[in-house]
């Protein structure tokens, strides 16, 4: 080989050298894009509002120019741009915009969230305006003419109907020289969950991803989901915060990646302690090295229902066209292929509706498959005889809850509204009414949220404790007090009926012990202190 | 007081006394005709590869933390946080299995060429020793990672060392730093592969080039061909420095492209708790392993012990057996083609068990 040919040769090396180290910078400078501080991008759409707003709020602004969504370029109008036929946009410095940003505007984007979040729990979460949380709002504590305890409390989380402001002809209130539509100030601001939008669309995406920052970070937080998941009848995030979980993730909160751009994956990016999004949303790794995929579809690993006076397995039927409905397991499966009647509840003209949609079953999900995809993440750190024996531990607090109280409570309900002693349409006008209704929203829930969660004070004081004392004290008796309103043989009726009741296995200590069960308990003792 | 017309070449002659003509002979030294082929430069290539994991070592050094709670947490900042780690760390790595190759080949070529015979003895020795402080550069480095197979890979490795006769137990205390792997063991690995290994390897090869100088190389002629005595040596540079820059340039390609395809991996952290099912030492360890698995723990090790002393010797073993036996040197090849195809059987054989 000549030298020229050598040096040939060593030049065309240099040259793929070169080129391959192209290759390297090139997919370094991918992999360090999103994690780079950029400055704001404010493009010509948004220099306009930026300018302004910079005087008129500035915290809002440095709150977007702190955001990854400002990093991109994604600014002001980009969110806030309203269709001719929004009722809530007008034209503002001239581009047409709406203060009220919905879920279906994040979706230009984020499109995949935005279809698993609209089949979720939580986009439904306004539907519960016609159940007896709001009754108790509008009609127990409210007034015929103010709202306010709905429009304060029930609806900051479950979500309102948004309206606009109407005159008495009906017309939507305008204001300022640019005409600006008024929202009715019933039903907005509201970040509620379930907020149901003027677009039709259901939910609120800031009500997780707080404007004007979307930090990542504070959807993640337990305290971020607190904010309604806490309580006297859910009391959630207590539960978390006595828990093994809540108290790893304060001592450890710095080790948790809250911050980390991107895939959240409990076991590659963090171990500390899992927050309430790792088990029921976030990716976590597999035995396999394999992550499943996050989910905005926040029920996906629930298998038990703990909201209703009796809990139940819950089995998920999906629909073709992506629509899911919870089916208790006391309810009989359709199978794949059918064709069902399904009841879908939606928005329009400010007004919430419901609908029969006629869909075609594509999957069942069983509760057991729900089970094991929430198994998955505690399988991260602790090993399957541990997950299974916790889930008998559970299951057998939610049996009990449901054997001993929320099945017979209901029952001994149902006979007193067939008897004519208690009104569907009156639903508080008895104090037996008020008891049941503590006794499974508010304690009978403690009791399983305290197990599902590990939390062992809201499982027993706040919990079994204050349900059995007030079965036992209160709802009997007032099962009585209220049948004796009805009649006299109403009451005979159903002192018989609580007599009976308490004469089964596990009524029987109310009585004290009989001389004979006496004698073997003493028996007992003695066998076991050798004496 | 300094001359002020002296030129600053002379100024510079004053300031260091070196006699700088001593380099342009060195360059000048006339390098055999055989060495026209490329493949008679694999003495260069781990050279080079050396040079390479120098720098790149000291780059991954600034981040690499040597204790048992940080280091698999370092390596993985390296590997995903900090700028060109996962490259740095790939090269790495990717360079230290080329190495071991590339000595692998070199003292093969060496064997079969017989360049190792009088009066090159000492220097296949050194060469030997080379080898052996890359193997161990290539253990601890390995160890470092602190990973679930890195980890046991490395308890392997010290049992090994345990059954060793007679100094066995004192030497595998003395590398873990106690009865067993620990903390200890972490920062000793760490002061071997950056510290005294490098020490080693640079004095091995200082002398290992300084007697390749001083013997001259060996001269080569294939049969059939017949040379003028003008074409018997060609110049040191350019023409033998342009070979190497062409196999220096081309290793860079080719471990750029490695490190893009198949950057360095990080399996699960070590856990002491936890045996993995599947233990697997290096590529270049399958030998021992699969010797060990096939034997006793004490039979490897002594056989591999044999074995490495008559590698180490075998220029004195081979004079004896010719004086002695009057062994033709043809047995030499074909006992060199045994060994080989041995440690290949056995390498393969490791590799494709699970």
């Amino acid at each position: 080989m000549s030298l020229n040919t050598k040096r040939m040769i060593v030049a065309a090396l240099s040259f793929l050298f070169l080129a391959a180290l192209l290759v390297v910078a090139y997919q370094e400078s991918q992999r360090f894009r999103v994690e780079e501080k950029l400055d704001p991008v404010v493009t010509a759409a948004n220099s306009g509002c930026v300018d302004c707003h910079r005087k008129d709020s500035p915290a809002l602004v440095m709150e977007w120019e702190d955001s990854r969504h400002a990093k991109f370029g994604v600014g002001c109008v980009d969110c806030h741009q309203a269709a001719a036929e929004d009722a809530d946009g007008w034209m503002h410095e001239g581009a047409r915009v709406a203060a009220l940003v919905t879920p279906l505007d994040c979706a230009r984007c984020h499109a995949r969230e935005y279809e698993e979040f609209s089949r979720s729990h939580h986009a439904k979460a306004g539907l519960i305006i016609n159940s007896l949380d709001n009754v108790l709002a509008v009609k127990v504590a409210g007034m015929p003419d103010n709202n306010a305890d709905a429009i304060n409390g029930c609806w900051q989380c479950h979500g309102s109907i948004v309206k606009l402001k109407r005159d008495e002809q009906g017309e939507v209130v305008r204001t300022g020289k640019e005409h600006r539509p008024v929202l009715d100030a019933d039903t907005w601001p509201n970040s509620g969950m379930g907020r149901l939008n003027l677009d039709g669309s259901m939910g609120s995406c800031h009500a997780c991803h707080s404007r004007h920052t979307f930090d990542a970070k504070i959807s993640r937080s337990p305290e971020n989901c607190g904010k309604c998941h806490m309580g006297p009848d859910h009391p959630q995030i207590e539960v978390y915060n006595e828990s093994k979980h809540g108290i790893a993730f304060y001592a450890s909160r710095d080790a948790m990646a809250l911050d980390k751009d991107g895939e959240w994956v409990l076991g590659r990016d963090y171990s500390a302690a899992p927050t309430c999004a790792s088990c029921h949303i976030s990716a976590y790794m597999t035995p396999q090295g394999a992550t499943v995929a996050n989910t905005h579809d926040v029920g996906e690993r629930i298998s038990w229902t703990l909201r209703p006076a009796i809990s139940k397995k819950q089995n998920l039927v999906v629909y073709d066209d992506g629509y899911k409905e919870d089916y208790m397991d006391s309810r009989p499966l359709p199978a794949v292929g059918d064709s069902i009647d399904t009841e879908e509840k939606y928005v329009e003209s400010e007004q919430l509706l419901a609908k029969t949609v006629r869909r075609r079953v594509s999957r069942i999900v069983p509760w057991q498959d729900r089970r094991a995809a929430m198994k998955g993440a505690c399988l991260n750190c602790h090993n399957d005889h541990y997950v299974d024996n916790f889930y008998e531990q559970f299951d057998g607090l939610v049996d009990l809850y449901n054997d001993k109280f929320g099945i017979p409570s209901t029952q001994m309900m149902n006979d007193l509204l067939a008897d004519g002693v208690l009104d569907r349409n009156a639903p508080f006008e008895h104090h037996v009414q008020w008891v049941y209704w503590e006794l499974w929203h508010h304690e009978g829930r403690r009791a399983r949220h305290g197990a599902s969660m590990m939390g062992p004070d809201y499982t027993h004081w706040h919990g079994m404790y204050e349900v059995s004392k007030h079965y036992y004290t209160e709802f009997l008796p007032a099962v009585i007090d209220a049948a004796a309103e009805k009649s006299s043989a109403m009451k005979q009726k159903y002192e018989r009926r609580v007599a009976e009741l308490l004469t089964r296995d596990e009524h029987l200590w109310v009585k004290g012990l009989s001389p004979k069960e006496a004698e073997e308990l003493r028996k007992a003792y003695m066998k076991r202190y050798n004496q | 007081m300094a001359d002020a017309k002296l030129s600053p070449a002379r100024r510079l002659q004053q300031l260091f006394p070196f006699d700088w003509s001593l380099l342009r002979h060195a360059g000048a030294e006339p390098v055999p005709y055989h060495l026209k082929k490329w493949w008679f430069c694999l003495g260069g290539t781990p050279l080079y590869l050396f040079l390479i994991q120098v720098l790149t070592g000291i780059a991954l050094t600034f981040y690499y933390v040597p204790s048992p709670e940080e280091a698999y947490a370092s390596v993985q900042a390296i590997s995903t946080d900090i700028r060109f780690g996962w490259f740095i760390r790939s090269l790495h790595k990717w360079s230290s299995n080329l190495m071991i190759i590339a000595v692998f080949l070199h003292l093969l070529r060496v064997f079969f060429s017989g360049a190792y015979r009088e009066p090159r003895q000492l220097n296949w020795m050194i060469g030997v020793g080379l080898l052996l402080t890359t193997l161990s550069f290539g253990f601890t480095g390995y160890s470092l990672i602190y990973e679930q197979l890195s980890f046991w890979g490395a308890t392997v490795a010290t049992n090994l060392a345990d059954a060793v006769p007679l100094v066995g137990p004192y030497l595998a205390y003395f590398m873990r730093g106690g009865p067993e792997i620990g903390p200890q063991t972490l920062t000793r690995f760490f002061v071997l592969h950056v510290g005294v290994l490098p020490t080693v390897i640079f004095i091995l090869l200082g002398l290992h080039i300084l007697l390749v100088r001083l013997h001259g190389v060996t001269e080569l002629q294939f049969e059939g061909e017949k040379l003028e005595e003008r074409d018997r040596f060609f110049r040191f540079w350019p023409e033998h420095v342009t070979t190497e820059l062409m196999i220096g340039v081309f290793l860079m390609y080719l471990l750029t492209i490695l490190a893009l395809i198949w950057p360095a991996q990080l399996g699960p952290p070590a856990n002491p708790a936890v045996t993995p099912e599947v233990i697997k030492p290096e590529w270049y360890f399958y030998f021992n392993f699969r010797l060990l698995k096939l034997t006793s723990l004490n039979v490897s090790v002594v056989l591999t012990g044999v074995l490495l002393l008559i590698v180490i010797f075998w220029p004195f073993i081979e004079q004896w057996l010719v004086k002695r036996f009057r062994m033709p040197q043809s047995v030499s090849v074909g006992l060199g083609v045994a060994g080989f195809l041995g440690f290949l059987v056995f390498t393969v054989w490791e590799s494709l068990a699970h």
